[in-house]
């Protein structure tokens, strides 16, 4: 049975929500140099302003716009989610497909491994190899997503264990087709509904790690980042200043997390009830 | 079956070991500043250069310095901090109570209060009620967890003064007795909720999702036919069968937990384990950092562990394998 998942997503009015407030965040991390005329990484000598015709939203402890960081930071989340939901959807794919085609002692020893690192609270983990390595935005990526593939192998494998037992695959097979063309032809292309939760779940993930890991304090100084935006305003809350520079920036945070698990859930609605992938999975851990 | 469920953890707990073993030992630079924290290099002398690098065995190759590693754990030794100036253990021991209580008081907070609004959201499915509390709570799930502790600490510093927004207790206020406990429980009272808020709703979605799909067997229908009060139904008959999936997901919402417990110990400087993290962080004090985050996911892992075995117990229609069996 085919569905339209788009048509479901936008029948949701989770999904209608999760879709603007996406569509919202590209818009503004697409026209930054159209919105603001401060480079965002410029120092100057007005600093800790309140916001003012000059500066919308103020200017920072060295002086910085805040407005233009806080736009210019989208772009880093955006670029974090699109990096590890991508990443970690091959990872899971390559993992939980050949064990599932494979079987045998490899599948034994891949779903070990997957149980394992299940059993590891992962973001844990990260925060201690970003410690060390203190990783730019593509080292980050890379980290999160080798770290945190394990579950959405395990979907894919009970996923592709159960699509080489429908029937349409056994007729393939009957009519010769060998492991490869039923891989490339009919498990890969079915998967795809799965692939997408993953996705979504993952660049979820992404943009939570990443803020979270640079409110900690750990990221690279020059990178334009909510959480490390965060990370220095709170060190100012009891002045006035979080009105505008504490506040704003999680809740842009907040709603570009928002939009992904809104969109998730409307699809994940919308797929068959029993996929249900995500139930339990939480985009935190 | 049940070695290969004692493999699984162990593998999991050599992945921990190993890593902890070769991060600081691969890192660019001198492995004794990664080992014993940047503060040490204010005291280190020739002489006590020379001696860590012997009691570490740096000068011998990885084998020896992994079984030098090895015994130290397994005596007890995480090594020293040259910030505190004092044993790591020490320093984590005294942090772990904190983190447990937080810990503690926030699973079994959010597990109740997840489960019961789940039972009544899924009994009510697609009223006005079920919808506004899905709603609210897929918006609370927008919130990263630090956030949420931001929030409160802003609504409680500006607005609302009642209550403390640091530590976990009064220092030097001299209490005792049931005044100390109260002083401590209002300590408790804003990372509580920041942490217990976080945990609520994927629990939430879940139970309403088991519940809704319990709702539909036929013991149910049995039950409301035999005539059995609405409350008995909902909640021994369909609410007790829906519990599973949440008791299964209890050793990864422990992970969970423990990574939020980090960000908000951090929020409202509280004591306890992810506070002493984040400060090793900024201190860059790496014997600290390296033990707590030891001890800190050995605690996750036999969590795991303890749960795993638990729940075939609970419900034997679960294979050993676990949680896939269930749908």
């Amino acid at each position: 049975m085919h569905i339209n998942y788009w048509k479901e997503l936008k029948k949701n009015s989770f999904g209608k929500i999760g879709l603007a407030m996406l569509i919202l965040v590209l818009i503004i991390a697409g026209l930054f140099p159209l919105l603001t005329r401060y480079d965002p990484g410029e120092p100057s000598h007005s600093a800790l302003n309140p916001p003012s015709s000059e500066h919308w939203l103020g200017t920072n402890d060295v002086g910085q716009d805040i407005w233009s960081r806080l736009i210019y930071g989208a772009r880093n989340s955006l670029l974090v989610a699109l990096g590890v939901g991508l990443f970690t959807t091959l990872i899971s794919t390559v993992a939980g497909a050949s064990a599932a085609l494979a079987g045998g002692l490899y599948e034994r020893i891949m779903m070990r491994m997957v149980d394992a690192l299940i059993a590891i609270p992962a973001f844990i983990v990260i925060i201690l190899v970003a410690a060390y390595v203190l990783p730019n935005v593509w080292t980050l990526i890379f980290l999160i997503s080798i770290l945190t593939w394990q579950g959405g192998a395990r979907i894919v494998r009970a996923q592709t264990l159960s699509l080489k037992e429908r029937m349409h695959v056994y007729a393939a097979r009957t009519f010769g087709a060998n492991k490869r063309y039923i891989s490339t032809r009919h498990i890969i292309p079915e998967l795809g509904p799965i692939l997408v939760a993953i996705f979504i779940h993952s660049a979820t993930r992404g943009v939570f790690m990443e803020a979270g890991l640079a409110f900690l304090g750990i990221a690279d100084i020059s990178t334009v980042s909510w959480g490390l935006m965060m990370h220095y305003a709170l060190k100012f809350y009891y002045l006035e200043v979080w009105k505008w520079w504490l506040l704003p920036t999680g809740l842009a945070l907040s709603v570009t997390i928002m939009a992904f698990v809104f969109i998730g859930h409307a699809f994940e609605t919308a797929m068959d009830p029993r996929l249900r992938v995500m139930e339990g999975e939480d985009w935190q851990c | 079956m049940k070695t290969a469920k004692i493999s699984t953890y162990a593998i999991a707990f050599l992945i921990i070991l190993s890593l902890n073993f070769l991060l600081p030992r691969m890192m660019p630079g001198d492995p004794l500043t990664a080992i014993c924290g940047e503060e040490a290099l204010i005291e280190m002398t020739p002489e006590l250069r020379t001696e860590l690098m012997h009691r570490f065995a740096l000068d011998e190759p990885l084998g020896k310095q992994f079984f030098v590693y090895l015994t130290g754990i397994v005596r007890g030794d995480f090594g020293y901090s040259y910030y505190y100036n004092a044993p790591v253990l020490e320093v984590v021991l005294e942090a772990l109570p904190w983190t447990l209580l937080l810990l503690g008081s926030s699973l079994i907070l959010s597990t109740l209060l997840s489960i019961i609004m789940g039972i009544e959201s899924g009994w009510r499915r697609g009223r006005n009620s079920d919808k506004s509390l899905l709603t609210a709570t897929m918006i609370m799930n927008g919130f990263p967890n630090f956030f949420i502790g931001i929030v409160l600490l802003l609504l409680f510093g500006v607005y609302l003064g009642f209550l403390p927004l640091q530590g976990a207790k009064t220092p030097y206020s001299g209490l005792s007795g049931l005044n100390l406990m109260l002083d401590i429980a209002r300590h408790l009272v804003l990372p509580l909720t920041a942490l217990t808020l976080s945990q609520i709703p994927s629990s939430y979605l879940l139970m309403r999702n088991t519940m809704i799909t319990t709702l539909k067997e036929p013991f149910v229908l049995t039950a409301k036919a035999k005539g059995l009060s609405e409350a008995s139904v909902r909640y021994k008959h369909a609410g007790r069968n829906a519990i599973l999936p949440i008791v299964t997901t209890t050793g990864v919402r422990v992970g969970i937990i423990v990574t939020g417990a980090l960000f908000i110990e951090m929020i409202f400087s509280y004591p306890g384990v992810g506070l002493l993290i984040y400060n090793s962080l900024l201190m860059r004090d790496y014997p600290i950092l390296q033990g707590a985050f030891f001890i800190v996911t050995v605690f996750v892992i036999v969590a795991n562990f303890v749960v795993d075995s638990l729940y075939t117990k609970i419900d034997p229609r679960i294979g050993i394998d676990g949680v896939e069996h269930a749908h």
